[in-house]
């Protein structure tokens, strides 16, 4: 149509600030579109190619399948895995181990019980041990042995072994190998899944298919290939397929899943009774679960930021809309009185919006690409792997176009709509209505907070409406009521401004109140504001959440899960190697009394060192309380000092009994390192016939002290009560060793029975040959052998029920309060606790029914029971130094490492999450952008429209100083308020919401709960930027117009 | 009439160039005016009478010539000096009446005083005075938007006096009211010369206007024609 080209030559500037504005709002859409599909999918992409191996494997585990057999079971067990994973390329590793066989009786003398071997075959046993003599398996027969079999067994390389008969099987014939090499296991790979463990012998070993205990010593370790054609019967068999999954899409995801799903009926459909058993494990199915509610986690959360960009870019839409239907109020009349209809008038307006969203969305399409782009190439989302070229997707063209033509038919409407008379009437029917559209959003907004707050804890992951709309319900509500509080402070302000004596300031405050058509800029600039700081906020708030979360579910610093026991002086070099306070730590399920927990879902027990709480323990604490202040509840009084152990030193036990033939005792000690670790050491038994032992090097380390020594005394022959007296002989320390120094030394007689163990007594003194420990009862020998009779002697006395701090949801579940007494397993042995104080959370155990305690108290609890084993899972480290202090740790092959570092990171810049901060970095900045488009548009029409009446000022005798000052106080009085109260929307928006739409990565509320933060800084940042950026365009308007503000203006009449 | 004039008008030019295009807005004029007196300055549309009327108040300065002002060379005047110049001795009545939306009748009325930093009491009272002057003393309150033309034109008018000045421009104040309200207007201007000998200078091309003036001035595509002081009118051939 002429009219729309030859009008838009006309008011160009117009018309740009509303392409402007389209496009801003279309690419904002767009950019978050492929957030959610292109940045999605690469980041599910990226998520499982980077996947530790154990979370992608599949494993197929098949038990007893005789020798014929094995060949075909062993191949078809590697099609069938490689078969379900594909198209994914798999590598697979198998190893078996053979049913116990028969040893030549010359190998392993001295016992009454069969001796028996068994062969394992592993496909990559170089890869899994290092060499230590001889060499590698080369030929069928050719086999080696761990350092501990060969030493055990006497066997060298060059060494043949026949294998005789299988345990408790059919006759099969025997086999021969060839001893060619010793190796030792490399940690950490896979040897934990060995039948023996790599100890290399087990007595007493029961194999499950034999009903006497044997003597176990293996593997003989041979080549796979080979063993599955001795014929011999393999136990056990694993086959382990690791898919590359680094060139991975959705739908060959979702294929493979499906098939490992179904895999384990193919398998026994394809395998047949070839095998007694075939499971199939794999974590892949669940992690790809994970994956895709993290997805949709992040989704839901960068779709409530796209709604809101939208919702801005429609108010800033509706403002340029009204600022140009105004304007063109003049030719809308005119082109009405010459007869145009209210059709034709829409169809002008329709061509003219269909021109500026085909702009628009032309413009917006390779913007979000490039934004998007560029977006990937900057934190997080780089660090997140998911950097990617600028690209068009069909969705994000959708996003795009569909956007555009939503804003576009907001300016249509605007256009037709009937143009407000100056009536009174019709004001205050525009009034009324405009307060019941405020009322709807209020009562829209509250009903959204209220499905939000009220959502269950465990809501789906997936995106719903109330999710996507709230933040920018809430937003909008509260900036359309926030301008209801600003336009009467500015009429008020108004009345007390006419007091003053000059024009400037006052004419200012009237223009900025008595103006009522900058509501429309009052609501873009309040809601940009909002929405600004609201999004600064949320960043901030999720961030803090993500590092709360990270920090309660490690627990601590750094936790290094043990992969085998612990001995002492492991926290000595964990120490060194980390440079931080190290605790052993327990951290396992337990039992309450009889109650096993909710199904799935035990009671966990965890317990450090509590005296270094402040250093150990992390996650959210409420109410202003340290883990400092928990742990002062729950550390025990004095430290244990015990008797310093030499490293290396021989202690010596010996000890009288009245009576003819002398009781037994076999001693069992418990030393402490310095990291607090207490290991237990059995000595031989030792007859009480006054004659001197040896005990074997209990103190492997330096620095260790003896804490508890338990003594049941056992005796072949029954009879009366019989005094036994014991003493233990500890080498001298060194002189600045005082041996009875702040040790309490305690004896007791441990249940089940005390009663057979009376008067208990301990004695520590100094003596040229070292300390004492002098320990007498009077033992009754009558009725059951191993009946307990055990003298305990402790470095500390009976800590009575051990103090703990329970979880909120303990306290709620089992109904505790502060002063509870009840008792919690540790391994089968039941602990009295008594619960000091309810936490929100205990370390570690985040959203479980938990209990925290003290690992010294707790096991010396244990003790004075008898029971010197020291339950231990982990080694948790305080304020670790350094960056590579995890590298480190995970380098002495302890076990597995977890940094609450390494967790945030994940949590925060993990490829699946990582999608929100990014979209929260695109809104700030939109809203402002938004912003400032907006006041410059208000501000130009707003002077465009008053030229004259600012020339009249002129001359009135006001100087252009005075008019700039008018003109500047104005906006200032109507921007001032309105950016504070956008804060103030935003600010609260953030108390109300923000902790709501944080949701943990399975789509859960998040533990612990989500506090609002406002970061005041940033905050502070973004409105000086904002008032800075809006003053400018302000000053820089107003002045051009002041200037050109000549007589010109006076001669044409308005 | 004294010998000294209120408004001098000396040799004064202005050109406008739009592109290639030069108009001479003014060419060569000159007049004196009498303090105390109204002065018609009649001719038809874009003969020059606005841009006369801005370059005498200062709000345009002319290429050549000068304009004295009770003694004051308005175009040797700075900004500021101008600004004073309107303040106290110059005031405006213009065609589109040019109240300040905002503002009531009685803080329009009020606005010179302010800028001339007058204690409220005495803006009061003066305020008062000029509208009951005026006769709207009763539409103290209302907008602009809630006045008919003439009774806008009437509060400028009312404004343009507060502050006292010596010498009121007004530029077809009359020019978009019809001819009864106009002569309403008309009237109130003469009374104000004769009750508060101030000395208006009006455009015009309103007949009646012409015939309460004390003297007419005639322009023409620049240039001055002048009709002898209280000479009775007779209409020129290019009048509307
Ligand atoms: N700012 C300007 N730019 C260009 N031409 C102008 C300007 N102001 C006035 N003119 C021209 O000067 C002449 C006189 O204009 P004006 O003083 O407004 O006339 P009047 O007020 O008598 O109708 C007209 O031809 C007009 O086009
Ligand atoms: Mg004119």
């Amino acid at each position: 149509m002429r009219l729309v080209s030859r009008r838009a030559r006309a008011q160009w500037p117009l018309l740009a600030a509303l392409l402007g504005v389209v496009t801003i709002g279309a690419t904002v859409l767009g950019t978050c579109t492929l957030l959610v599909t292109r940045t999605a999918e690469r980041a599910l992409e990226v998520a499982v190619a980077r996947a530790a191996p154990s979370a992608v494997d599949v494993t197929v585990y098949t038990g007893t399948v005789e020798g014929r057999d094995t060949p075909s079971v062993a191949a078809d067990t590697r099609t069938v895995v490689a078969s379900t994973l594909a198209p994914f390329p798999v590598t697979t590793t198998a190893r078996a181990s053979t049913v116990l066989r028969a040893l030549p009786p010359g190998l392993a003398t001295g016992t009454t019980v069969p001796a028996q071997a068994y062969l394992s075959g592993l496909d990559d046993l170089p890869a899994r041990s290092e060499l230590v003599t001889g060499r590698w398996p080369q030929h069928p027969g050719d086999a080696v042995l761990l350092e501990s079999t060969a030493q055990l067994l006497g066997l060298t390389p060059g060494r043949r072994v026949r294998l005789g008969a299988e345990l408790a099987h059919a006759p099969v014939p025997p086999i021969d190998v060839l001893v060619v090499g010793v190796v030792r296991p490399l940690p950490a790979r896979g040897w934990d899944r060995d039948p023996l463990a790599t100890a290399g012998s087990a007595a007493g070993y029961r194999d499950g298919r034999f009903m006497q205990p044997v003597n176990a010593y293996g593997p003989f370790l041979v080549d796979l290939a080979d063993l599955v054609t001795t014929g011999a019967t393999v136990d056990r068999m694993e086959v382990t397929a690791h898919p590359d999954l680094s060139h991975s899409n959705r739908h060959d995801l979702e294929t493979v899943v499906e098939a490992v799903d179904g895999v384990d009926r193919r398998l026994a459909g394809t395998l047949g009774d070839r095998v007694q058993l075939a499971r199939v494990a794999s974590e892949l199915p669940a992690t790809l679960r994970s994956a895709d509610d993290q997805r949709h986690v992040t989704a839901a959360a960068v779709l409530a930021i796209a709604v809101l960009g939208g919702v801005l870019a429609a108010t800033a839409l509706v403002l340029a809309g009204r600022l140009t239907t105004g304007i063109r109020a003049d030719e809308t009349a005119l082109r009405s009185a010459l007869g145009a209809s209210r059709r034709q008038l829409a169809a002008t307006a329709t061509v003219e919006a269909g021109f500026v969203a085909a702009v628009a969305a032309a413009l917006a399409i390779p913007a979000s690409s490039a934004l998007h782009a560029g977006l990937t190439h900057l934190p997080p989302l780089d660090g997140a792997g998911l950097t990617v070229r600028p690209a068009v997707v069909g969705a994000q063209v959708l996003a795009v176009v569909g956007g555009a033509l939503v804003l576009a038919a907001v300016l249509i409407v605007l256009a037709i709509r009937p143009v407000p008379a100056a009536s009174d009437q019709r004001t205050r029917r525009e009034l009324l209505a405009r307060s019941g559209a405020d009322l709807m959003l209020a009562v829209f907004a509250a009903a959204g907070w209220w499905q939000l707050y009220a959502q269950p804890t465990d809501a789906s992951p997936r995106a719903d409406a109330v999710r996507m709309l709230a933040p920018a319900l809430l937003l909008t509500a509260g900036a359309a009521l926030a301008l209801r509080v600003v336009l009467p402070a500015l009429r008020g302000a108004d009345r007390l401004a006419y007091r003053a004596r000059g024009l400037a300031f006052p004419l200012a405050v009237a223009e900025a109140a008595r103006r009522p058509q900058a509501v429309a800029a009052g609501l873009l600039v309040g809601l940009a504001c909002a929405a600004g700081t609201f999004g600064l906020a949320f960043d901030d708030t999720w961030h803090q959440s993500q590092r709360d979360q990270a920090a309660l579910a490690v627990g601590t610093d750094l936790a290094l899960t043990l992969s085998t026991a612990p001995v002492a002086g492991d926290g000595a070099v964990l120490s060194a190697a980390t440079a931080g306070a190290v605790s052993p730590a327990l951290d396992r399920g337990t039992a309450v009394g009889q109650w096993l927990g909710s199904a799935g879902d035990a009671p966990r027990l965890v317990a450090v060192d509590t005296t270094r709480a402040d250093a150990l323990l992390r996650g959210r604490l409420d109410n202003d309380r340290g883990w400092a202040d928990v742990g002062a509840t729950l550390a025990p009084p004095t430290r244990v000092n015990g008797l310093a152990v030499p490293a290396g030193a021989p202690l010596v036990l010996s000890g009288t009994a009245a009576g003819d033939t002398p009781p037994v005792v076999t001693p069992r000690l418990m030393l402490q390192d310095a990291t607090g670790l207490r290991t237990a050491c059995t000595g031989p038994a030792v007859p009480l016939d006054g004659r001197e032992f040896r005990l074997p090097a209990c103190a492997t380390a330096d620095g260790l002290r003896l804490v508890a020594v338990a003594l049941p005394v056992t005796a072949d022959a029954g009879g009366g009560p019989v005094a036994v007296a014991v003493t233990l002989t500890v080498p001298p320390a060194g002189p600045a060793e005082d041996p009875t120094d702040g040790s309490d030394w305690t004896a007791t007689s441990a249940p089940p029975i005390p009663s057979r163990l009376r008067d208990p007594t301990v004695m520590v003194s100094a003596t040229p040959t070292g300390t004492t420990l002098r320990m007498a009862a009077t033992v009754d020998l009558g009725g059951v052998e191993d009946a307990a009779r055990t003298l305990v002697a402790t470095a500390f006395p009976d800590p009575g029920p051990v103090p703990v701090a329970v979880s909120a949801r303990f306290a709620s579940e089992v109904g505790v309060e502060s002063g509870s007494q009840l008792s919690v397993t540790v391994g089968i042995t039941p602990v009295p606790v008594v619960v000091t104080e309810v936490v929100p959370a205990v370390p570690s155990a985040p959203g479980a029914v938990a209990v925290l305690a003290d690992l010294d108290t707790l096991s010396r609890a244990r003790a004075v029971t008898g029971d010197l084993t020291f339950p231990v899972d982990a080694w948790w480290v305080g304020h670790p130094a350094g960056p590579g202090a995890a590298e480190r740790a995970t380098a002495l092959h302890l076990g597995a490492v977890a940094t609450r570092e390494a967790e945030t990171a994940r949590l925060i810049g993990g490829p699946l999450l990582a999608g929100l901060p990014a979209a929260l970095r695109l809104i700030v900045p939109a809203a402002a952008l938004l912003l400032l488009a907006g006041v410059v548009l208000h501000v130009t029409c707003d002077l465009q429209a008053r030229a004259v009446e600012v020339t009249r000022l002129r001359g009135l005798g006001m100087s252009r100083r005075g008019i700039r000052a008018v003109l500047l106080g104005q906006h200032a009085g109507v921007l001032l308020p309105v950016l504070a109260a956008g804060a103030a929307v935003g600010a609260l928006a953030t108390r109300v919401v923000a902790p709501l739409l944080v949701r943990s990565e399975t789509g859960a509320a998040p533990v612990p709960a989500t506090q609002a933060h406002w970061p005041w800084p940033a905050e502070a940042a973004l409105l000086a930027v904002l008032l800075a950026g809006c003053m400018l365009a302000v000053a820089v308007v107003v002045t051009v117009q002041v200037r050109r503000a000549d007589a010109t203006h006076l001669r044409v009449a308005p | 009439m004294s010998s000294e004039p209120m408004l001098s008008v000396r040799g004064v030019h202005r050109r406008f160039r739009t592109g290639p295009t030069v108009v001479h807005a003014l060419n060569g004029v000159s007049f004196d005016v009498a303090a105390g007196s109204m002065v018609a300055l009649v001719g038809r549309s874009g003969s020059g009478k606005t841009t006369l009327l801005n370059v005498i108040g200062g709000l345009d300065r002319p290429d050549a010539g000068t304009v004295h002002v009770d003694g004051t060379d308005v175009t040797a005047l700075d900004e500021d000096g101008l600004s004073r110049l309107r303040r106290e001795k110059v005031s405006y009545v213009f065609q589109s009446f040019g109240l300040i939306p905002v503002l009531s009748a009685a803080e329009n009325v009020a606005a010179p005083l302010r800028m001339a930093r007058v204690a409220p009491t005495e803006r009061e009272r003066r305020v008062e005075l000029l509208l009951e002057l005026i006769g709207l003393a009763d539409h103290a309150r209302q907008r602009p938007a809630e006045l008919s033309g003439g009774q806008q034109q009437r509060v400028a008018i009312a404004r343009a006096l507060a502050a006292s000045p010596q010498l009121l421009l007004a530029d077809e104040p009359t020019g978009q009211l019809d001819a009864e309200t106009g002569l309403s207007v008309m009237a109130l201007l003469r009374g104000i010369v004769e009750s508060e000998g101030v000395t208006v200078l009006v455009s015009t091309h309103d007949a009646v206007m012409m015939a309460l003036a004390d003297r007419v001035i005639r322009i023409h595509d620049g240039h001055l024609d002048e009709q002898a002081a209280g000479q009775p009118y007779a209409p020129a051939p290019d009048a509307r």
